[in-house]
Order: C-alpha cells, then structure tokens, then sequence
C-alpha cells in the first residue's frame, strides 16, 4: 500500500464493502432483470432509510463496547404514541412528535443511567427493554392501530409524493457535491498552512470525483423513476433525505467533536478513557440520548410510510440495525466502525432482501441466507484484522 | 533544589483506603519537593500503586489530606489532578489502542477551534514537537497506537507529562517493559524535569533505577510505611531488608524532606 496516498485499512475495508455491493447489484440484475431498474432501486432507498437511521447510531453504541436490543421496541411504542396522539385526541403532528421524542429520552435516561451509572451489562437492560417496551406499545392504544392522514406528516414516509421532485433533487445533489469538493480544497489548504505532507492531487480529485459521480448517478436515478399518472420524475425520497442528514450529523459528531472521539476512546480501551479524566459515565449516557433522538426520527419515518402506528410497529428491527452495523464493519469488541460503514450494511442487507424477493425466493430461504451472510460478513472481519494487525489471534 | 523543612511542593498525609474490608492504604505519608525524585518501594500489592493513584485522581481518597505548596486541594478525580499540575505516566500506559498517536496525547484534553470542534491540525502540529524532542525518529504517529513499539508508546505517554507542563510526575514502573536505549532515554528525561523543578515520585522495583535517579525513597509493605530515608544514606541490602522483611533502618535517621 503506497503510503504517499495514506490510505488506512479502514478506508480500504469501505471500499471493499462498496464493491460488494456493486457486484451484489450486479448479479441480482443478471439473474431477475429488473434489479437495476429506477423504480426498484428507489424502493430499496426508501424501505434502507429506517433501519440505517437506528444503525448509524447503534454504530457508535457498539463502538463504546454497549449494545442496545430495545431500539425496535422503543420505536414500537414512541411511533404508537405519536400515532394515538394525533388519531384518537387529535394532536396536531408537532406536538405529537415531540412528545414522542420526550418519551424517547425518558427510555434512554432510564436505560443509560442504570448501564452507565449503575454499571448493569447494556446487554440485559435492553434485553428488558425489549419486551417491556414491546408490551407498553400495546398498552398505549389498547393495540389498535392509529391511521394517519395528516398529508404534512405523511411526506416523511416517502411514498408516492413524499419526494423532492426533479429540481430540489438536483438542487440538492448540486449543493452536496460542492460541500464535498469544499471538503477536500479545505483540507488540503490546512495541510498547506501546517506545513504536512500532501496526497497527490489526482488522488484526491479522483476519490472526490467518485463520490461527486455516485451522488449525482444517486440523483438521477431517483429522477428516473417517473409514475404514470404524475409524468415527472420523483426525485430523492425524503426518508432518504432524512436518512443523509442523520448520517452527516453522525459522522460530522464522530470526526469533530470530542464527545465523538471520546466514544472511540472509551471502546478502546475504557480504562485508559478513565485515567485520562474523560466523564466516561456521562459520555455513555449522552450516547443512548443520541440514540433515542434517532430512534424517534425513524419512528417518525416508518409511522408514516405504514400511514399508522401499530403495536408491531419495529417488531425485531434491532436483528437488522445490529446486522447492518456489524456487516457494516463495526466490531463488537469495540473501538472501531464507521458510520458509513452502518449504510453500507444497511444496504447489503436491504439487497439482499429486494433481490432475493426479486428471484421469488421464500421467506424462509431468505432468512436462512441472510442468517449465513451476516456470519460470512463477520468472518471476513476477524480475517480482515488479522491481516492488517488490529487483531492478534 | 529547596531548602530543608521548605514546604513540599507535594505532601500526602495520613491517607487510608480500603477497598471492601481489604486496607490497601493505611496511615501513609509521603512527600516531594520541587526538583526532586522520590521513589516509592514495595512489593506487588504494598500498596505503592493505589497510593499514587489516589494523588492522580483514579481512586478516591478515604480519608487523610493532600496538600499542594502548603495548600490542602482536593482531588476526586483525574481531571483534578490534571488542573492541579499532575500528571501520571501509568505502567499501562493508558492509551486508548485504536487512536493514533496524536489523538492519545491529547486525550481527554483535546485543543479545539473557535467553532468548538476539534482542531486536528493545531493538535497534530504540537504532537510533532512534542515527539520530535522525545524521539527525533518517531514519524507513524497518524496510524493507531496498537502498531507502535513499546519505546514508541512510551514517548506517547510521557509526552502527555511534557505537553501539558508537569509540576509534579508521577511515574508508575515507566522503565519496566523498555529495552536499554528506551530506559536511557526516561533516565536522561528525568533527570531533565528535575532540572526543570517538577517534582517526581516513582514507582519502581529495578535497584538501578531507584538508586540512579532517586533522592529519597519511601517503602511500604501491607499498606503501611516502613520507612522514608534519603538514598544516599542507604544501601540495597538495606532498602531490599525493608521491602522484603518490613525491616527499619535505624543506622541513619529517616528523612522526611530532602537533604
């Protein structure tokens, strides 16, 4: 590995990812046809967008050595909330939300001060909190389901109108390939003025030229699904554009904040956190807050692409967050995964999904594949730090 | 060097700390002063590690006072101890194995922009002097700790105490898992910031390093003092008998500030 580029085992581990999804696409187009197509790959944006919200920060979660199995619950009865407060007492959507977001962090408070403060395993609180959560989002409407009609509130779900539409999408891809750009001239001027070495500029150009060509290709594809009866094109599904807010907000709090870095550090090695006087216990608590506050956007999102709360809302989705953060390639030991890493799994999960529907295969098979993958993913993570020395057994 | 009977710049007194019925620390005193080294002596489990633990903030003090230049303080935690001028150089090294060098220097301390993010480049550039004076050699310090040496991560250690400008260092066996070059190295640094008027105590089993760098030195045994004599008065045979057997030395009197 030339170390001009300064390429880590980290971003080769991406790039690797990203490949396998390219090929997964790619066979599954082989072998159904219609893989590939802007309708189907439209889907498949839109159904990843809940679980890779709830996965970015289940990422971080891991990360700092914690797990959270309650996330599918706790959406179950933060989305019944909101529903049952604006179907049965008619609560306007705002409101509604932000009292589900209130119970949210009450949840979060109650489990992170008895995982941080009272040093329980995450493990067996959430595993608590699972069924417990479960069983109070039947309690909250009596197990009836809320339908939801407000037209504003529905946008959030995607679906056929909740979408930017032709223009804003390219407004949007126009304005993220600029702050990308914006990104690497910055970095490469402070490297500059501080005198550190430099990448080759055809390396930069070229890594941001490849996520500059994936973003706008991401557009106008999502232009290219155009409805019959609408005659224009969709544009980016506002889950989706939901979902790359959450992500930027998360790698933006992982690269350049302390809070960030001192998760990292507590997942490395907690002891040292300690020693060092990072508040290791506030850090932890902090951390399930920022995963409440995702757990109610995603909440929010899948709520309103079913147009009810229901008490199975989220029924075993911590199986899938967890999947698409470790397949994503974020450790269970600790101290190492990305956040992009948490999309990337998402995805592969979600292609597996739509492909193997795709082929007709059953549910049954599909869970038994699924199954297998998330294991190959994981082996090839343990091989993967061998290699590069991050693991020594 | 101050003077006899001069305020130290550091003294615990009386300190106790159990940990459930077991007495880690019992009654225990000791002191340093500006640019001095106080080794502090015993066997696994004498309590030497809890003791500077305490100073350092990790461990909570039961009872019994710390005093700074004259002043009690009161340190409940590491970043106490920080803001008071203490650093600790751990024989784990307390470095955090899958950050890079650079950021385990600044860990828990992180120097920041004015938009409060942290400020990677300012960070890396202070990094760079700080190591370039250690180890002129040292150049990975963008890749994970883990991958380091140990001398390597040694220097990253002990830059902390140098970066954030030590008054008082406390150093728990930094010699232990070091190769000759690397313990010239520590030796000739502590020499240094005795020079410079930091007051060190350190933690050592290695004779050499007791007698080569040291002023005075305190022993303990089943967390209790055995003695507190400055070096030059004792032999190894002597200090070897009080970590060892417990036993006082009574041919030359105790020294509770330095010569």
């Amino acid at each position: 590995m030339p170390n001009s580029l300064q390429i880590s085992a980290l971003d080769l581990r991406l790039s690797i990812m990203a490949g396998v999804l390219a090929v997964m696409a790619l066979i599954f187009h082989v072998f159904t046809g219609n893989f590939l197509t802007p309708e189907n790959l439209y889907n498949i944006a839109q159904q990843t967008a809940v679980v890779g919200i709830v996965a970015a920060a289940v990422a971080l979660i891991i990360v700092a050595r914690q797990i959270d199995l309650s996330v599918g619950s706790v959406m179950g009865v933060v989305g019944v909330l909101i529903a049952f407060l604006m179907y049965t007492h008619n609560w306007h959507w705002v409101p509604a939300c932000l009292a589900g977001l209130a119970v949210a962090l009450v949840i979060a408070l109650y489990q992170g001060w008895l995982t941080a403060y009272l040093g329980v395993p995450s493990f067996v609180v959430t595993l608590g909190g699972l069924m417990s959560f479960r069983g109070a989002a039947f309690l909250v409407a009596d197990g009836k389901t809320q339908p939801i009609t407000d037209a504003t509130f529905l946008l959030f779900g995607g679906g056929l109108d909740g979408s930017l539409g032709a223009t804003w999408s390219w407004v949007l891809g126009a304005v993220l390939a600029a702050l990308l750009l914006w990104n690497t001239v910055s970095r490469r001027r402070n490297a500059v003025a501080h005198g550190f070495p430099l990448r080759p500029v055809w390396f930069d150009l070229a890594v941001t030229g490849f996520f500059i060509v994936v973003l706008l290709a991401f557009v106008a594809t999502m232009n290219a699904y155009v409805l019959a009866d609408k005659g224009a094109g969709q544009g980016v599904p506002i889950p989706v554009l939901i979902w790359a807010l959450v992500v930027m907000g998360m790698a933006f709090i992982v690269n350049r904040t302390r809070f960030g870095r001192y998760v990292y550090a507590i997942g490395g090695n907690p002891e040292a956190a300690l020693l060092v006087g990072i508040p290791v216990k506030r850090v932890m608590l902090k951390l399930f807050l920022l995963l409440a506050v995702l757990v109610t956007i995603a909440a929010v999102v899948s709520v309103s692409r079913l147009n009810a709360g229901t008490n199975s809302l989220g029924t075993s989705m911590e199986l899938y967050v967890i999947a698409a953060a470790v397949i994503g390639g974020v450790a269970l030991s600790g101290g190492s995964g990305t956040v992009l890493g948490s999309v990337l799994g998402a995805l592969i999960i979600q292609f597996l999904e739509s492909g193997l529907l795709l082929m007709d295969v059953s549910i049954g098979w599909r869970m038994v594949i699924i199954g297998q993958v998330l294991i190959v993913a994981v082996v090839f993570d343990v091989l993967y730090r061998r290699a590069t020395g991050e693991r020594m057994t | 060097m101050s003077i006899p009977g001069s305020t130290p710049l550091i003294e615990m007194r009386g300190i106790h700390k159990a940990f459930g019925g077991v007495r880690a620390v019992e009654d225990v005193s000791v002191s340093v002063h500006t640019g001095e080294v106080v080794a502090v002596l015993g066997h696994n489990g004498a309590g030497k590690s809890t003791l500077m633990k305490m100073l350092a903030g990790a461990y909570p003090i039961d009872s019994g006072e710390v005093r700074m230049n004259g002043q009690a303080v009161k340190i409940t935690n590491p970043a106490d101890s920080q803001h008071l001028g203490i650093e600790t150089i751990y024989q784990t090294l307390a470095l955090a194995d899958n950050l890079d060098a650079v950021a385990n220097l600044f860990l828990g301390r992180e120097l920041m922009t004015r938009w409060g993010t942290l400020d990677d480049y300012a960070m890396e550039k202070a990094a760079r002097d700080v190591f370039h004076r250690l180890n002129p050699n040292f150049k990975n310090i963008r890749v994970p700790v883990r991958s380091l040496s140990g001398g390597q991560r040694q220097v990253v250690a002990i830059s902390r105490a140098l970066y954030f400008n030590a008054k008082a260092l406390i150093m728990d066996e930094p010699c232990a898992a070091l190769g000759p070059e690397e313990t010239r190295m520590v030796h000739d640094l502590v020499r240094k910031l005795k020079a410079q008027g930091v007051g060190i105590f350190l933690i050592s089993h290695d004779m050499p390093d007791v007698f080569g760098l040291s002023d005075r030195l305190s022993v303990m045994k089943n967390g209790k003092t055995v003695g507190t004599y400055r070096t030059a008065d004792v032999n190894e045979d002597e200090v070897l008998g009080m970590i060892i057997a417990g036993k006082k030395v009574t041919r030359v009197p105790e020294a509770f500030a330095p010569a």
